[in-house]
Parts: C-alpha cells; structure tokens; sequence
C-alpha cells in the first residue's frame, strides 16, 4: 500500500513537470504576446516590460528559471495584475472558489445519491420516472442558464437575493444551485444504474434469504457496493468543482479562481496560465489519487500490494 | 426501512434549503445616502498612476489623485495643483517655448496629511520614465529632455530635465516645442506620488491604506477581483465631495449588470449589447437611459502597400459603397453616429461636412470601381477582411461582407480571430482589410493624426506615407499660435479623408442607465470607463 502510494505520488511530479512544459511551450506558440495591444506601445516601452518580465531571455531559461521559482512555491509574477504576485492572486480567489466548489458538490451527492437510490428502489415507479426526468433535464441544461433562469426570478423578480457578487451565505445559493446541477443529475443516474445492478446481484439475494433487515441489507450490502463506481465518478467531479468554473464565477461575479485562466490566457498573461494549469492539473492529480486510495478502503476486494 | 431513509435525506434537502433561503429573506437593497454604486467591469491590472493604461485603472487612478494641472467639463485645460496655467505671460512658459515652469498652490495635501510638493512631482514623473516601472504612457513624454534616453536605458536619471526648483516650483524643458505639453500634464502618468510610501511598501503601495493620493476620494478597502470602496479623503485641500463613499464592483458579464442594476445593486449599467431595442422600448428603463459621444471613431483600414488597395479609387468606391446609416440602425441598433471623416464630434477639428463625398450611393461607388480598373467587381483577388471575432464585432464583418457584395458585387473573406491575435497581425501589417478603433488619450487632434497616419508612426497599421501630410504635422507640432495649429491640422485631417487609407464608419457614443437618485452627474468626451468619472466628486444621491 505505501510503495503504491509513493510510486503514484512519484507519478504526480513527473505529470506536473510535463503539463508545465507542454503549456509553457503552447504558451510562446500562440500568435500575439501580452503587450499586443489596439494602441500599439511603443518599441522602447515593449522592451523595457520585456525585460522586466525577463522575456528578453531565451525559452529554455526561461522555462528553467520558472521551474526552479515554483519548486519553492512562487508561481511567479502576473504580466496584467503588474503588482501582485500569481501565488497571492490563486490564494486569494481559492477559498472563493473550494467554498462555493463544496457547497455545491454538497448539494449534487445529497440530491444525486439519494434520488439515484430512490429511483433504483422503485425502479419503473412514478418515483423513477420523476427521478430521471430531472436527472436528464439538468444534465441538458448548460449551468449558466440555470443560473441566468435564478437570476431573473429570485433577483430580478422577486428581489430575494442578490444578483452576485461575494461575502455572505446569499452569494452562494445560487451559484451553489447551478452549479450542482449536472453533477447532481450524473450522481444520481450512475447510482441508480450502480443500485440496479448491485441489487440483482446473488449476494443480496442470500442476504434477503437469510433473514437480514431491510435496512441491513440496503445500507450494508447493497449501498456500500453500489457506492464504488460513483466514487470514480465523485473524484474528478470534486476536482471540477473545485477549481472552479469560468462560466458561473463570470454569471455571478464570484472573485475566485475559475474566471483567472480564461482572463489569462486572453491577455497571454504567461504567469497567469502557467500558474492556474498548474494548479488545476495538481488539484485533479491529487483527486484521482485520493480515490485511487479510498478503493482500498471501500471496497475489500481490491488491493495494492 | 426504506421510507425513513429517504425522510432522513429528504428533511436534510429541505432544512438546507430552508436554512439558505431565510437568509436570503434578510437581504436588503443597500442603496443608502450618499453611496454611488458602479460596475468597473473586472478588477484593474494596476491602480498605480504612473503606470496605468486603461480605462478602468484611469477612473480609479483619478478619484485618488489629482495632477498639476486637469481637464475642465469643456475639455480645456485647467489649473489643479498648480497656481495658474503657465503662459508666456504669466512667464511659466519661456520664449522659446522649450522651459515650462509650474507654480504650485501652497494649500494641497495628501490623504495622510503631508504637503503635496514639487519634489512630489519631480519623484512621479522620473519613477514614470525609469525603464525599470515600465511604464506604457512613457513615449508620450520623450519630449522632454533626457526622457527618450532615460527610458530607453542608455542615459541617466541625472540628464533629465525635471526639477523641483523649490518646495512650490516645478521646472521642466522640453526639446522642442510642444504646443500640447499642457495637454500631456494634465494626464494621470505625471500625477505626483510619494516616494517615501513607494520605497517603503514596494509594489504593495497600491493597496489601502498605503494608496496615499491627493484626490478627493480615498481607497479604503479592495476586495481584489470582487470589490473597491472609496470614502471621502477627510485631508482633501480643495470642496469636499458630497458622495460618503464609492463601491466600484467588478461584473464581468454584462447581462450580470444590467440584472444587477434592475436589483438595485447598481446605481449605473451598460446597456448590453443586443439589448439597446429591448430598454428604448422599456417605460421605466428609457427615462434612465443616458447617452452621448465618448471620442471614439470606428473604421475599415487598408493596407495600402499592399494590391489591392494600393489603388485610391477602390478604396474610394468600397468608401462610398457601404450604408452607414443602415449600419447605425441595424448593426449598432441606432447607437453612435455615422463618419465619413475621423476626429469624433467633441474634439477640436471636428467638421461635420468633411467627406460627404462618401455618403453611401451604389451608382457612385460603382461608377468609381469600374474607375479603378474593377468594373461590377470583376478582375479583384479574394479580399481578406481580419477582425477581433467578439459576438459584437462578427455581426460588424458580416454587416460589411453583405454590403460588399450587394453593392458592389465584391466577395470578402471573413478573417476573424482571437483578440491577441488579431492585435499581433495587424501590428505586424500582415493584414489587408482591418477592423479599427481610435480613442483619445487626450483631447487634441495632434492625438489623431501624426501618430496614425504619419510615415512609420507607430500606430500606423495602414502603411499609409504621404510627404505632404508628414510636412503639415511636422509644421504644426511647432506652431505655437493655435488657430493656426488646429488650421494645419485640420488641412491634414482632409489630407485623409481625400486618400482614405481607412473607411470611416461611425461615431461611438456611451449608452448607459443612471438611476434618478444619481444627481449631479457631469458627463464629458474623455471619461474612462464609467460616465461622469472625471467629476465623481460633484455627484450626489438624493432619495
């Protein structure tokens, strides 16, 4: 189990090196650099932003120097946001973000698991049909219109809450809401697949057989088997939540990371996309990990030794 | 069994919801006394004077600090730190025109008490010319001596030629004469700063409380990405302001405004584009709407260097061959004015008459073709129009390929691309047809000739070179008699219009919604990015 752990953590390192690489190269690749501008600055004033963000150096140096700032922890500095660092500017939208990220993720496991188990249960009931009416609705409905569709009747209409912006448990209803819809309709259809299936299994029938309670059998035996597959699902759902999405944080003003990476990779803030690549791709890393680890756990069958 | 199960999560759903939403009911519309509430649209790259570029750190940059000298309602230029606007009467400006002498007023602090003085100044505009701030607006002041050098890395700060003679007076000379100088100090980069401030907090100087200015507003809190509240500077030296505070939020999608408007979250909102129809035709929403011209012009650019257009008299028939009013109606949705020429309403040169010639006619413009060896179209390689592809600006490309082949039977290939990479092709005058915008930087033609249409200019995307037009603005960047500079300027202007490098399509005007409770506010050409933010300090909110 420990020699798995630190073999994948191994992994990790090496996958981040290369996600780094690949952006940074991309990164030089794309037609327009960030001071290309509708008022084209002028020759000397290019050169002394060149220079000061050392692009006057060459990529290799470059790519080496950044690499050996974030070993320490710098993410570098920021070519828009000039006086503020990329560290400090994620740290400060990051608790933004993992919070309204958990809320909704919250929500879309106790919507998701309980109406997928419902729907199992009573399979081909009136509680199924409604059970998958929803779940196919809001996984066809993009959250931004679900968030607009908030926005028109709980703001606009009836003035409720307010349209967007952060600091109180308000600002995050919505947004919590829309964003936890499609998760919430993909838990549930995958547990309630999941469910089904557990359930024709022979085990649960010997379980029945025997005597056991109803709610043995459902929490103890069937639940706790049904619950592997929609862990694969939970990991990388986490991970999504939790760095945030561009559209929701843009529809709602929320001051967290998600909005950052499109922002950064439209004014080819280098710093910016190399520092939220990064940091994406360590969040959903390390999620894929952890789950890969809570297998063990859940599920006795399965072992790393 | 299983009933209880799903009580247990169904009462979990319903008491989390319910715990959400009691809150929710709590919430009230925060619109108090004396509170102007405005979307800055995204949060400001830098709110730091001397290097600012754009609008949204320019509006911040002017509610804190205030410069030497500044612009009137009117746009001209007025005394704000400084006692008097030097002249060669009042002997702030030498004969030769060359040395600029500015006496300041003994009365301006800062926010933190301290005296505003020359060495305030002299610290701003050296820190704004160091090649290492890197500052954007820098070329704008080579003119003064030693600055090229300076800023360019190969002199030092002890060649330039800024001086805080004493405490209240301020010396500066130029290389040569510069009939604008006054302009130019009466924008942010030469705001005053404090280098006790800068070297003790580093790049951190911009965040509250150490943003010291001498403006009317102080910055008291910035939630980055999210929010920027202002209260009232208690050490401001000039009338007090008569808003308690200014929250600037930062909404990026439009849509978000106006809904945050309609919520009463907002005292101001940009109309969305596509929305303009939808508020005009709205009872309680048109009453609130404001618009007026901002000094920006839109046009088509040629690249002249390059076949096709090369030849005037097809780039004088596609000119003469778009609808321009049918543009404005449909496209902008009857927002902006139609152009035929370039320097925007509001601005001195501006000549409503010139280029009438291009007022759209089909038969003109086909006659004028077939003039230019293309006759009904035939013979033209494939034109390739380039363009920034935002939502916007593709109905823009699509407007004008219709156009094209309608009138003129022209087939154009749309070229849209990412901004960045739009901004880079046509730096690089890769392009052959291009989608341009021009706004003032400050309110003088000389802002909108020799640096566009000058031979190698560095906002010269056209390629356009004409001796003659290099020859007038060279002449008039040295006249020292106004009316006779704004003359040759204005000659040059039809210079442009006669060769047109560039179709001149319209006009912008801002479109915005101010709630009634906002009085006072006073709106001018060269706001930055909200209406009014030149004199926020005059508005008030009356219930």
């Amino acid at each position: 189990m420990l020699k798995y752990s630190l073999n994948r953590l191994f992994w990790i390192v090496l996958v981040l090196i290369a996600v780094a690489f690949i952006t940074f190269s991309l990164m030089h690749l794309v037609p327009g650099g960030p001071w290309d501008r509708e008022k084209e600055l002028a020759p000397q004033v290019i050169e002394n932003l060149n220079k000061k963000y050392g692009l006057d150096k060459p990529y290799v140096v470059q790519f080496g120097s950044y690499m050996w700032n974030v070993l320490q922890g710098d993410l570098g500095v920021s070519y828009s946001y000039q006086d503020r660092g990329v560290t400090e500017i994620l740290l400060d939208g990051l608790p933004k973000t993992a919070t309204l990220g958990g809320v909704a993720f919250l929500i879309a496991i106790l919507v998701g698991v309980p109406l997928g188990m419902a729907a199992a249960l009573k399979q081909n009931s009136i509680i199924d049909y409604i059970a998958v009416f929803f779940s196919t609705l809001f996984a066809s409905i993009p959250g931004f219109v679900l968030g607009i569709f908030l926005v028109l009747i709980l703001s606009v209409s009836l003035h409720l809450l307010p349209t967007g912006g952060w600091g109180t448990i308000d600002h995050v209803i919505m947004p919590a809401f829309a964003l936890a819809a499609l998760p919430a309709a993909y838990i549930a259809r995958v547990t309630r697949a999941s469910m089904l299936d557990v359930l024709r299994q022979d085990y649960i029938r010997t379980a029945r057989a025997k005597g056991l309670a109803e709610y043995v059998v459902l929490v103890r035996h069937t639940l706790r088997n049904a619950l592997i597959p929609v862990m694969t699902v939970i990991g990388p759902e986490l991970a999504f939540l939790i760095t945030g999405s561009v559209v929701i944080e843009s529809v709602f003003s929320i001051p967290g990371t998600g909005r950052l990476f499109v922002q950064g990779v439209a004014q080819r803030d280098y710093g910016l996309i190399m520092g939220t690549t990064l940091f994406y791709a360590f969040i959903i890393a390390v999620a894929n990990y952890v789950v890969d680890i809570l297998y063990g756990v859940v599920d006795p069958r399965i072992r790393y030794d | 069994m299983l009933k209880r199960f799903l009580f247990v999560f169904f009462a979990l759903f319903v008491i989390l919801s319910l715990a959400l939403s009691s809150i929710g009911c709590s919430q009230e519309a925060t619109g108090g006394q004396g509170v102007l509430r405005v979307n800055l649209a995204g949060e400001p790259d830098t709110i730091d004077p001397n290097k600012a570029s754009w609008a949204d750190q320019i509006t911040v940059a002017n509610l804190c600090f205030e410069g030497l000298l500044g612009f009137t309602k009117d746009l001209e230029v007025k005394a704000v730190v400084a006692k008097e606007i030097p002249t060669t009467g009042n002997g702030g400006i030498s004969d030769d025109g060359k040395t600029y002498t500015f006496k300041l007023r003994s009365d301006v602090t800062w926010s933190d008490g301290e005296k505003v003085t020359a060495g305030d100044f002299e610290y701003a505009i050296k820190r704004m010319l160091d090649p290492d701030t890197a500052a954007e607006y820098a070329s704008f002041y080579y003119d003064i001596v030693g600055a090229e050098d300076y800023n360019g890395g190969t002199g030092t700060v002890d060649d330039l030629a800024v001086e805080a003679v004493d405490d209240a007076t301020l010396k500066i000379e130029l290389v040569k004469v510069r009939p604008t100088f006054l302009q130019l100090m009466a924008m942010w980069p030469v705001y005053p700063n404090r280098e006790d401030i800068i070297t003790q907090y580093g790049e951190q100087w911009t965040e509250p409380p150490h943003y010291i200015g001498n403006g009317p507003f102080v910055l008291t809190a910035w939630e980055h990405q999210s929010k920027l509240t202002f209260e009232v500077n208690e050490n401001y030296w000039g009338k007090r302001p008569k808003l308690e505070r200014i929250e600037l939020l930062m909404i990026t999608d439009q849509n978000a405004e106006l809904a945050a408007y309609k919520n009463n979250e907002l005292d101001m909102s940009r109309v969305p584009t596509g929305s303009e129809k939808t508020i005009m035709e709205d009872a309680t929403l048109n009453p609130q709407t404001i618009r007026y011209f901002d000094l920006t012009t839109f046009a088509f650019q040629f690249n002249v260097s390059k076949a096709p257009f090369d030849n005037k008299l097809l780039r004088q028939a596609i000119t003469t061959g778009i609808d321009r009013q049918a543009f404005i109606d449909n496209v902008r949705r009857g927002i902006g004015k139609a152009a035929t020429s370039w320097i925007p309403p509001g601005m001195p040169g501006y000549d409503a008459d010139l280029g009438s010639e291009y007022q759209f006619d089909a038969t003109k413009a086909k006659e004028l073709l077939t003039e230019a060896g293309y006759p009904n179209g035939a013979g033209l390689p494939t034109i390739k129009f380039s363009y920034n592809n935002s939502a916007g600006n593709q109905v823009i490309a699509e407007f004008l390929q219709g156009q094209m082949k309608t009138n003129l039977n022209i087939t154009i290939e749309l070229d849209g691309m990412e901004s960045s990479a739009f901004q880079a092709k046509v730096n690089a005058e890769q392009h052959q047809w291009a989608w341009f915008g021009w706004g003032a930087d400050y309110p003088d033609p000389d802002n909108w000739l020799p640096e566009i249409f000058g031979t190698d200019a560095g906002n010269n995307h056209t390629t356009y070179s004409n001796q003659d037009f290099d020859n007038l603005c060279d002449e008039a960047a040295l006249e020292l008699n106004n009316t006779k500079r704004l003359e040759k300027l204005a000659e040059a202007q039809e210079m442009i219009i006669d060769d047109v490098p560039i179709a001149p399509m319209f006009f912008r005007e801002r479109f915005w919604l101010v709630k009634p409770s906002v009085k006072g506010l006073v709106t001018t050409g060269l706001d930055h990015q909200c209406p009014g933010d030149l004199f926020w300090n005059l508005v008030y909110i009356e219930e």
